[in-house]
């Protein structure tokens, strides 16, 4: 009562005052709420060996062979060979983990038929190279492309997840540096600190922002100034936190593996109502039919499948000890990922289905890389820096990207993401493909399907690029 | 999380009002089973006892060396202690003991010190440990009772507590005649080759184990996987089990009682009748039930869901066994030892005792098969007929400070209808009959006593 007297007992130059500043402010508040978030993440720095860090910085970037030794396969052999075995239960076929029966197949293929020396061979057609960058030697393969006359080469940075390395990329490569169109790719496929040949962190702390930071100087010391970046896994996450970070050096974001969710209880509400009436809340078919049943599909899935996540994330040390010393049960440790994230279903196969994808000896290169290395304790570290106490900084999916992204949604990848939820995150999606097939390792199983679809995204952010 | 996802879940609250009224009765029914290879033998099983010895050989340990030899171990990152799991420099130290020092013949011995057996039941090969009693005065009888072991504990964990109950001290003393099984899939016991072992079918053996013994009553007492088969063993045959003795009790069903003791336990503590410890472990509930549990769980979800994977490095690599086992035995002994750099192992156990238990599980291969408990029983999920059904033998409780879970006598009484004895004891974790195995004794002491008397 009090208050409405008093404005009416201002004079006309004093009401004129107070208009302007509440219509300013009401504009300000308006402009605040309707305003793009523009939030970018802080760039940081980081040292990640024991005691201080020195006045100058080695930017060299020296060449790297991969090798192996008459020793380290003796070694591999014998421990092979003195396996200890646990008969699986009967009918148990993979849905106790990895079956006894196939695993001893694959420990006889790996023991008497895989050749190391000729897998490391296949290695080192790329160039290798190692740069210390924030006191770790990081390793990354670097693929000039053939370029045809009147093609611009665009460079490309790929980066792969757990357990996969940069390996996982040898079948694309050769589809992204020798096209038929306009443009052609150079590739840099760096492996995460902690995995491969790419020195583990020292200290406690390094999560994918800082993986992230480390692939931005990288990119810089080999002199790129703007290029695009690809993932899937924690690449996925990398590669995110890459466009959040620096922006203005992401030409192009493409994922396959979208991480993204639509906020409260909007994800809630389509969840419940997108089942009936899809195109409510801009479900499609295709969204339909991969996300329901919602708890079968999701709810019980991811519980049955993040046990692994569980340990890793909380005691990665116990967990990486006793398979760095069993290179069978490493194999059994990892492939079992390879055979269940490729299609849920094949956990009712008594091989897994690993075959029918992937051929034994990519698989055991990839775990020989963990092997060789003695990687796969800092790479299960990485969960618990990940998901530990900055769990809201480093897994973050809602804060808005802006760069031009292309998602590649494939049909038996872990989570499917519809596209209404992905535009919530992602604010210039250039394409959304619903893939035919392929799982959760997209550039290993399906390296064509993968291609095709980078490439046709690649073509579309470059040409509404300002000349 | 995976906890709280199905304590949400099966959350009734129509349920809830119906467990405050006392329900009918009911008892856990089950049916027979059979574990062997292959098809069941039309012929009668074989119910022999054939008495057992641990043996070694040469060439066992020599393997052993051989592989702790070729250990290939990797850096803890700078003043991580425990809390990435073990701490790689006093694995070595660890792994330095068990290859130098650690003397097997030795422990194998101990091991045989009390008479071991093996029958056949369902199938399987069923392992226990008979302890009898000496010089019994005349006249007095001994007291029956079956021990059972958890994860990843064996019937070893009980052989500081044996002597305390079979020749105790003070002639007012009970003295018990103890039986302790391996369960199938664990040490020595053999492991079921069929799908669906879990804790009721344990109950069930080992209710078959104590006839063919010719014990018509005796008492139960068990911890981890003990408190369940314990308890599913006292809800298959009430009339059997004369007491069930715990020292681990986490709430199996979530009631309204529960909940509400939940939301206003700390303002209104005398209403829900908790003590100051109770309202220390349970408060604040978010961190103390949910986060601390999820941190703790991960071997819990993994061996829930993927035991084969999980077991195939660790029955390869002893080191990594250690490592897998031991990390247990110091984080819940006491939640605080995570942040020592040496975990705290040897303030209350001695080197020798947890390399037997973890030798127990190298020698037989039996890692995977006791990982596959996990899933057999979590598998089903939580909503299992044993957890709805109450329990009417009269119960003991032993709460240990430093045991993983908390559970306030409220909580427990809501599944254990005739509960006798509900013990603060004054230290100790989750190894309570190997780390404090005289205040173990003297609560379970004091339990059949009062349980003999009303008799």
């Amino acid at each position: 009562m009090k208050r409405v007297l008093a404005i009416s007992s201002l004079d006309p130059c004093q009401l004129k005052v107070l208009l302007v500043t509440s219509v300013g402010i009401g504009g300000l508040l308006c402009y605040l709420a309707l305003r793009k978030k523009t939030k970018n993440i802080p760039v940081g720095d980081g040292w990640w060996r024991v005691g201080e860090k020195p006045l100058s910085e080695d930017r060299t970037i020296r060449p790297f062979v991969v090798e192996t030794s008459e020793e380290m396969i003796q070694d591999l052999h014998q421990r092979i060979n003195q396996t200890r075995y646990t008969e699986s239960l009967e009918d148990g076929r993979f849905h106790y983990g990895f079956n006894s029966a196939y695993l001893k197949k694959v420990a006889k293929y790996w023991r008497h038929e895989f050749d190391w020396e000729k897998q490391v061979r296949v290695l080192n057609k790329y160039p290798h190279f190692k740069t210390n960058i924030e006191g770790l030697d990081v390793h990354f393969i670097h693929v000039k492309p053939v370029q045809r006359a009147g093609q611009k080469v665009l460079p490309l940075m790929m980066v792969h997840g757990w357990p996969g390395s940069f390996y996982e990329f040898y079948k694309i490569l050769p589809l992204l540096t020798e096209t038929e169109g306009d443009f052609v790719f150079e590739v840099i496929c760096p492996s995460i600190p902690g995995y491969g040949y790419s020195e583990a962190p020292h200290t406690q702390g390094f999560t994918c922002l800082d993986a992230a930071r480390i692939f931005h100087k990288l990119m810089d010391r080999l002199d790129f100034s703007d290029y695009y970046v690809q993932g899937g896994d924690w690449g996925a996450f990398i590669t995110c936190s890459m466009a959040l970070m620096k922006p203005e050096c992401i030409r192009g974001l493409h994922l396959n593996m979208v991480n993204a969710k639509a906020g409260g209880a909007l994800s809630i509400i389509s969840l419940l109502v997108g089942r009936y009436l899809p195109f409510l809340v801009g479900f499609t078919r295709e969204d339909v039919c991969r996300i329901y049943p919602f708890m079968q599909k999701n709810v019980y899935k991811i519980l049955r499948e993040s046990g692994y996540m569980h340990i890793q994330a909380t005691k990665p040390d116990t967990a990486g000890c006793g398979l760095n010393n069993s290179p069978v049960g490493l194999a059994a440790y990892i492939l079992e990922k390879f055979s269940t994230w490729t299609d849920y279903k094949n956990r009712d196969l008594e091989d897994g289905g690993l075959e029918r994808k992937f051929s034994l000896d990519d698989l055991l290169t990839n775990i020989m890389i963990y092997w060789t290395t003695g990687s796969i304790i800092p790479s299960m570290r990485f969960y618990k820096e990940n998901m530990g106490a900055n769990f809201q900084k480093t897994m973050d999916n809602t804060t808005k990207i802006h760069v031009p992204t292309g998602l590649a949604a494939f049909p038996h990848e872990l989570l499917h993401c519809p596209r209404v939820w992905a535009r919530s995150r992602f604010t210039d999606i250039r394409s959304y493909t619903y893939m035919p097939r392929g799982g959760h390792f997209a550039a290993f199983e399906e390296p064509v399907l993968l291609a095709q679809d980078l490439l046709q995204f690649v073509k579309k952010v470059e040409s509404k690029r300002p000349k | 999380l995976w906890f709280c996802i199905k304590l949400l879940s099966t959350f009734k609250f129509s349920e809830g009002k119906r467990g405050l009224i006392r329900k009918k009765q009911e008892s856990l029914k089950t049916q027979d089973g059979w574990w062997g290879v292959g098809t069941p033998l039309v012929s009668p099983e074989d119910d022999s006892i054939r008495p057992f010895r641990v043996e070694t050989t040469q060439e066992q340990l020599e393997d052993l060396h051989r592989r702790i030899d070729q250990t290939r171990s990797f850096p803890s990152l700078e003043d991580s202690r425990f809390h990435y799991g073990f701490n790689s420099s006093y694995l070595r130290k660890v792994v330095s003991y068990w290859r130098n020092d650690f003397d097997w013949r030795k422990q194998v011995d101990k091991l045989n010190r009390y008479p071991h057996f093996k029958t056949t039941i369902e199938g399987i090969d069923v392992h226990y440990v008979h302890a009898k009693p000496k010089n019994l005065p005349e006249g007095v009888r001994s007291v029956p009772l079956m021990m059972v072991h958890g994860w990843p504990g064996s019937f070893y964990e009980f052989y500081g507590i044996l002597p305390l109950l079979t020749e105790p001290a003070s002639p007012e003393d009970i003295a018990f005649e103890v039986i302790c099984p391996s369960i199938p899939g664990y040490g020595f016991s053999e492991a079921p080759h069929k799908k669906g072992f879990d804790s009721v079918c344990a109950a069930r053996v080992f209710h078959k184990l104590m006839k063919r013994l010719g014990f018509s009553q005796f008492y139960v007492q068990g911890g981890d996987w003990g408190w369940l088969i314990t308890t599913n063993m006292a809800q298959l045959e009430p009339k059997t089990v004369k007491g069930l003795h715990v020292n681990f009790a986490p709430p199996a069903k979530p009631s309204l009682t529960m909940m509400m003791s939940v939301l206003l336990g700390r303002h209104f503590p005398k209403l829900f009748d908790f003590s100051e410890h109770d309202i220390k472990r349970t408060f604040p509930c978010v961190q103390k039930l949910v986060v601390d549990a999820v941190k703790e769980t991960g071997y819990l979800h993994i061996q829930a869901t993927k035991p084969d994977t999980a077991g195939r490095a660790l029955n390869d690599s002893p080191v990594g066994l250690a490592a897998y086992i031991l990390e247990k035995f110091s984080t819940w002994t006491d939640h605080e030892f995570t942040n020592l750099e040496d975990g705290g192992l040897e303030r209350k156990f001695s080197l020798d005792d947890l390399l037997t238990n973890v030798m127990i599980y190298w020698t037989s291969c039996s890692i995977i098969s006791s990982m596959r408990f996990y899933k057999e029983n979590f598998g089903k999920g939580l909503d299992q007929p044993h957890s709805k059904i109450p329990v009417i033998v009269p119960t003991g409780v032993a709460v240990f400070p430093n045991e993983l879970m908390h559970t306030p006598k409220l909580w427990v009484k809501q599944k254990y209808h005739k509960l006798v004895t509900y013990t603060l004891m004054a230290r100790g974790g989750h190894f309570a009959a190997m780390e404090e195995p005289e205040l173990l004794a003297q609560d379970i002491q004091m339990f059949v006593k009062i349980v003999e008397k009303r008799m």
